[in-house]
């Protein structure tokens, strides 16, 4: 049992949770508690690489898109070289909020408060008054938008506040070789079918990373209305089977599910398939293969989901990807934002096909997605509640379980997809961040 | 801006779109799922695109290419399937939804027998012992065609004014 100290014990709670992941256990209350959500704030986002915007959202020059690192607001646009910049979205001289909407196209940001223009790179270019109010005291250069480094992966944009984090491809150790499953497939690589569906839900962002980070255990039961009436091509005999792959002392992870029935690349046309046993290697091709269902979730909180659907029961349907960012805008609320991902040089039918299955199962009135928030929303009202305080929920499937040795893939990964090794990985990175027990 | 009288609608057949809305959100506020999909033509195109905050001079607003529903009758009949199964958790038990619709105008289209029925919809969900309910205003575009003495909803169109939707899922119809 972990006990929970309030207040000035949390250090120590905090230990005592990072042990308890390493034996099987994690704190209901980690799920809504105001001094983590705190220390989350304060410990793991401005620390991590966050994910910011796909490349292909801000496709032209001037383009941009405002997003989130923990609580700060931040422009990610594509300057007139095409390089891309991410600024907070504040400006420099009181303040005020520069760019009020979430995407456009300018080249330059102009305060609605006393005028101050900077270019769209962040440069600060014009102050009004300058020699009658400045009187030559005001350098420029000094004033520019405050800058976020960033970094890229195959069209996806993060953003780290801090500088000691080592690079993208470092911070991400492997894990590329899952997330090309997403994001490699076909030569373009992929690109957003249109702007995020976007809402708010009284649930805490954690219960979605950890979701997505390969709780195959949950979908039979959850979505058992597709399963009852063949919309989703799994059965409850085989569901189990299949991968849970981990990178160790990273926090991601990938469930990858797999239907002894189901046909390699099932649900891709037939040119894509060529084009994806041309891009991937051929461990990757191998991997892809096997894999029905793969779910996986970049630490700290961006996750992809690539899934069959199908409206004629029985049948393989279309596959299609989700990618989705948990924003946490307070302890056990958030603010989700959902993409669909399409194959860049994929047919327009087969965009919109696999679009169309995104909106009936996962977008925000999806049939999958609706019965995940319900589920998720009273996982988080129980958090809360007094007797919740000192209990633990298990976390032992596939405690002490061997590397699969015949895997082609990366990292620790196990058997079967039914597991919750991807877990103690996650929280256990998490719990080193809110100790505050990270390598810069 | 006021209709000329040759485009203006007849009033009985003002009344009479306007109480074929109210008796389809009936339907769903009554939870007769069945007998709403009666209300919707075999052709029909239902949508709700995804809003976006923009500026005043932007090109759109309301995406080109995302949708929170882009349905066909096929895929409506889908969902109203999966409600009646014992195990469509997101309305077990079922979201209380109260449908308003205000402001109907109704305007003659292109085609003979088919009406553009423009409408205010404002609905009111509450979920089991939740006292904060989800409430939804948007604007519709609803296209109605005459069928035998009686009508069908051939396309509804709906535009949410929130952009970032203050509810956890949208399980409802609207």
């Amino acid at each position: 049992m972990t006990t929970w100290a309030v207040d000035s014990g949390i250090e120590s709670s905090l230990r005592e949770i990072r042990e308890g992941i390493k034996e099987g256990r994690f704190p209901a209350r980690a799920f809504n508690d105001q001094q983590i959500f705190d220390l989350e704030q304060q410990r793991l986002f401005p620390r991590t690489w966050c994910f910011l915007a796909h490349e292909s959202e801000i496709p032209s020059p001037g383009d941009y898109v405002t997003r989130y690192i923990g609580n700060n607001n931040i422009i990610v646009a594509r300057d007139e070289q095409g390089q891309i910049h991410a600024n907070l979205n504040m400006c420099r001289h009181r303040g005020n909020v520069m760019c009020k909407s979430e995407m456009g196209n300018a080249s330059h940001f102009r305060c609605s408060y006393h005028g101050w223009t900077y270019k769209n790179s962040g440069e600060l270019i014009g102050v009004p008054y300058m020699k009658e109010g400045y009187e030559g005291r005001l350098k420029r250069k000094d004033w520019g938008l405050v800058n976020v480094r960033i970094d890229t992966y195959a069209g996806l944009v993060f953003g780290c506040l801090d500088p000691r984090t080592p690079s993208l491809e470092e911070y991400l150790g492997g894990f590329q070789f899952y997330l090309d499953l997403y994001l490699k497939q076909g030569e373009a690589g992929s690109e957003v079918h249109g702007p995020p569906d976007h809402w708010v839900a009284d649930t805490d962002w954690k219960i979605c990373a950890e979701n997505f980070a390969g709780d195959g255990y949950h979908t039979p039961v959850a979505h058992q209305f597709g399963f009852n009436l063949g919309y989703f091509p799994s059965s409850g005999s085989t569901h189990s089977q299949g991968w849970a792959a981990s990178i160790p002392g990273r926090g991601h992870g990938i469930g990858l599910g797999h239907s002894p029935n189901f046909p390699p690349f099932g649900g891709f046309p037939e040119e894509l398939t060529a084009e994806m046993k041309r891009t991937l290697s051929p461990a990757q091709i191998e991997v892809f293969s096997k894999v029905r269902t793969a779910v996986g979730t970049v630490f700290p909180n961006l996750s992809f989901l690539m899934q069959p659907f199908s409206l004629v029961p029985g049948e393989t349907g279309v596959r299609f990807v989700t990618m989705r960012l948990y924003h946490p805008v307070g302890p056990g609320r958030m603010e989700m934002y959902s993409w669909c991902l399409v194959p860049r040089g994929a047919s327009q039918e087969y965009k919109d096909e696999a679009y169309k299955a995104y909106t009936l199962a996962f977008g925000q009135a999806g049939t999958f997605e609706q019965d995940d928030f319900e589920n998720w929303t009273k996982v988080t009202r129980s958090a809360k509640s007094t007797m919740v305080k000192n209990i633990d929920f298990p976390y032992i499937m596939g405690m002490g379980s061997e590397r699969d040795p015949d895997f082609p893939g990366p990292g620790h990964v196990v058997r079967p997809y039914v597991n919750d090794t991807n877990f103690r990985n996650l929280w256990g990175r998490w719990a080193d961040y809110l100790v505050g027990d990270v390598e810069p | 801006m006021t209709s000329t009288q040759e485009s203006r609608v007849d009033r009985e057949t003002v009344l009479d779109i306007t109480e074929f809305l109210y008796r389809e959100a009936l339907a769903l506020d009554e939870r007769r799922f069945r007998d709403w999909l009666d209300f919707l033509a075999e052709d029909i195109r239902y949508e709700v695109p995804v809003r976006v905050t923009r500026e005043g001079l932007a090109d759109w607003e309301l995406a080109p290419t995302s949708r929170i529903f882009d349905d066909t009758k096929g895929t409506l009949e889908v969902r109203v399937r999966r409600l009646e199964t014992d195990f469509a958790w997101a309305e077990q038990p079922p979201s209380r939804t109260r449908h308003f619709v205000t402001n109907v105008v109704v305007d003659r289209t292109e085609t003979d027998g088919e009406y553009l029925a423009s409408s205010n919809v404002f609905i009111y969900r509450s979920r089991g012992d939740d006292p904060n309910p989800s409430l939804y205003s948007l604007f519709r575009k609803d296209t109605i065609r005459r069928k035998g003495d009686g009508w069908e909803l051939a396309r509804r169109w709906a535009a949410l004014d929130q952009a970032l939707i203050n509810a956890h899922n949208m399980s409802i119809f609207i």
